[in-house]
């Protein structure tokens, strides 16, 4: 090959080199000091000063009530809003596929979400959930189907009730521009074949949309997966955990841990419990994509 | 009769559509519509969704524009950004430029953990990052923000530009080899060119991962002209948040105008960006 001659190899070297940099530096010594600390009773400012702690970091975290119910809102979270976010944005998506004019004025209205920053959606849903704020007083005022104003934001479901609508609304977007690309890779002659056996609308998802789209289904389903535990922002601007740290999910309660408790090995040991999960999950979705092509 | 169906049909469609669509930028007019009242009207009972005519004002704006944080905060991510941006699009073409093109020692684990820290979400890293932060002395720094967004969105930049030069035909390499290019001339000449389009749309998402990025720039940043504008805006929040709503939600549509810029300008490589990720995976 060309690139044998020495200067060609040095050259290739000098151009990975700022990357691995990088790559090493910033992500892969931290999960490996992540690993690190975990072990360690360590907190702000004091590192490897402290003892040794063994295992003492997870189980403080696994049988910590509070890790439990975080556990249980991020997994809720991330159950609800994952397929509610694939499904609408999969219909939205099968409906604009139809439409023979408006398709980009439709695409930019349900993308302006996605590209909308979380700080500012968590505000503006704050604001329209407050207990005097907008959706109440059409609740209850204009179509009547509560009785009084609902404090959503002060309980444990009412947050994470809040925190999941704002979580698949800012989703469908994404998800919409996902599915319409794959759908126009469908060969149009399976369409018209099945019209031509009488196959409705519906025979037409089932037998020929859902099995030529599912790759890119598995696709969207590990990215919405990581990004269900991922989520941050809108419950530290939304609830901030309260009341009682009741809606708290992994990454908000072990933020609270490391910087405003100073806890840093119990936060160590979470995240890489949470690292651990995801890496699970997303091997296991990987797997069942393999076995599935390789079963047609 | 056939044809009637499929008339309703189509108008069954676009009014399910229109109504998601609704609900889809509801939030963001009641937000601008918010914006353009008096801050004293926000707690008014029974609210209203649009200003009334004689209480619509701009004072929000103009509060908002007189202070001289609000350009710093700005600038400041705006800065960030166009870094971030910069950086990454250079690192990581190099990167996915050798991936595709050579065999090296180690070629098969760097892609492999590419792969694999896309799989770990940033913010499980912020209790090593903030000693790595602080041992290197980049806390409260500006630009302190840039090698930590660049770091973080390598992998799946370097992944998509990867998929994007596999697909630019060798023969071009070949006849860049058979002039006498060396392989930094064939990177300058060939990869960055043609792949062109993949960088573009990666470093859109990279200016919103930057530009809107939270838990980070919250925990290494403390001086408030050091701030960029979403920790700006919470911490505005924070110290008005039950009075100026108004104000915060001037803040936020402020803020989102480049963004929109941004968006109805590259819509294109937005939706490309997004189809190559869906069909590689």
């Amino acid at each position: 090959m060309e690139a044998k001659s020495f200067k060609n190899r040095l050259q290739i070297f000098l151009l990975l080199l700022p990357g691995i940099f990088m790559f090493a530096v910033f992500t892969i010594y931290p999960i490996g000091k992540l690993l690190f600390m975990s072990f360690f009773q360590s907190g702000y400012g004091v590192s490897l000063k402290d003892a040794f702690a063994g295992f003492q970091n997870y189980k403080m975290v696994l049988s910590d009530q509070t890790f439990r119910v975080s556990f249980d809102n991020t997994l809720l979270y991330t159950l609800v809003t994952v397929p509610a976010q694939m499904a609408i944005g999969l219909l939205v998506a099968v409906l604009i596929n139809e439409l023979p004019c408006f398709q980009v004025g439709f695409r930019v209205i349900y993308y302006l979400p996605v590209i909308t920053s979380w700080v500012i959606v968590s505000l503006v849903f704050k604001y329209i959930f407050n207990t005097e704020g907008m959706l109440n007083y059409f609740l209850s005022q204009v179509i009547h189907v509560t009785g009084g104003n609902i404090a959503w934001l002060d309980s444990r479901w009412g947050g994470l009730t809040v925190a999941m609508i704002l979580g698949t609304w800012k989703g469908v977007g994404w998800n919409m521009v996902v599915f319409l690309a794959a759908l126009q890779n469908v060969p149009k002659a399976l369409y018209e074949s099945a019209a031509i056996d009488g196959c409705g609308p519906v025979h037409k998802f089932f037998y020929i949309t859902l099995p030529s789209i599912k790759s890119t289904t598995l696709f969207a389903l590990v990215m919405l997966t990581i990004g269900g535990f991922n989520v941050f922002t809108s419950i530290k601007m939304i609830t901030d955990g309260k009341p009682m740290h009741q809606t708290e999910t992994v990454l908000t309660w072990m933020y609270y841990k490391a910087f405003n408790e100073g806890q840093f090995g119990y936060a160590a040991a979470l995240s890489f419990i949470v690292a651990v999960v995801l890496v699970f999950l997303a091997v296991l979705q990987f797997k069942a994509m393999k076995n599935r092509d390789e079963g047609e | 009769m056939h044809m009637k169906k499929i008339r309703a049909a189509k108008l069954w469609i676009y009014l399910v559509l229109s109504l998601c669509g609704l609900i889809s930028v509801l939030p963001m007019i009641y937000m601008i519509s918010t914006s353009l009242k008096p801050n004293g009207a926000l707690y008014e009972y029974p609210p209203h969704f649009f200003p009334n005519k004689n209480n619509l004002t701009i004072e929000n704006y103009i509060y908002i524009f007189q202070q001289q944080k609000f350009y710093l905060n700005f600038i400041n991510s705006l800065v960030v950004s166009l870094a971030t941006i910069a950086l990454a699009a250079v690192i990581s073409t190099a990167l996915a430029f050798c991936i595709a093109r050579f065999r090296f020692p180690g070629r098969k684990m760097l892609f492999g953990l590419v792969i694999a820290t896309m799989i770990i979400p940033g913010t499980a890293l912020i209790v090593p990052q903030f000693e790595l932060a602080s041992f290197l002395h980049v806390t409260n720094k500006l630009w302190g923000l840039i090698p930590f967004y660049v770091a973080w969105v390598i992998p799946f930049s370097t992944f998509m530009i990867k998929g994007f030069i596999e697909n630019i035909p060798r023969d071009f390499d070949e006849a860049v080899y058979i002039d006498g290019g060396n392989v930094f001339t064939v990177f300058r000449s060939i990869a960055v060119p043609l792949s062109g389009p993949a960088i573009a749309s990666v470093s859109i998402f990279n200016f919103l991962t930057a530009w809107e990025e939270y838990p980070w720039a919250l925990t290494v940043i403390n001086d408030n002209v050091k701030r960029t504008l979403p920790i700006a805006i919470s911490g505005f929040f924070g110290e008005h948040q039950f009075t100026q709503w108004g104000y915060v939600f001037a803040m936020s549509v402020a803020s989102l105008i480049p963004v929109l810029i941004i968006f109805i300008c590259f819509q294109k490589y937005f939706v490309r960006g997004l189809q190559t990720g869906g069909i590689k995976g």
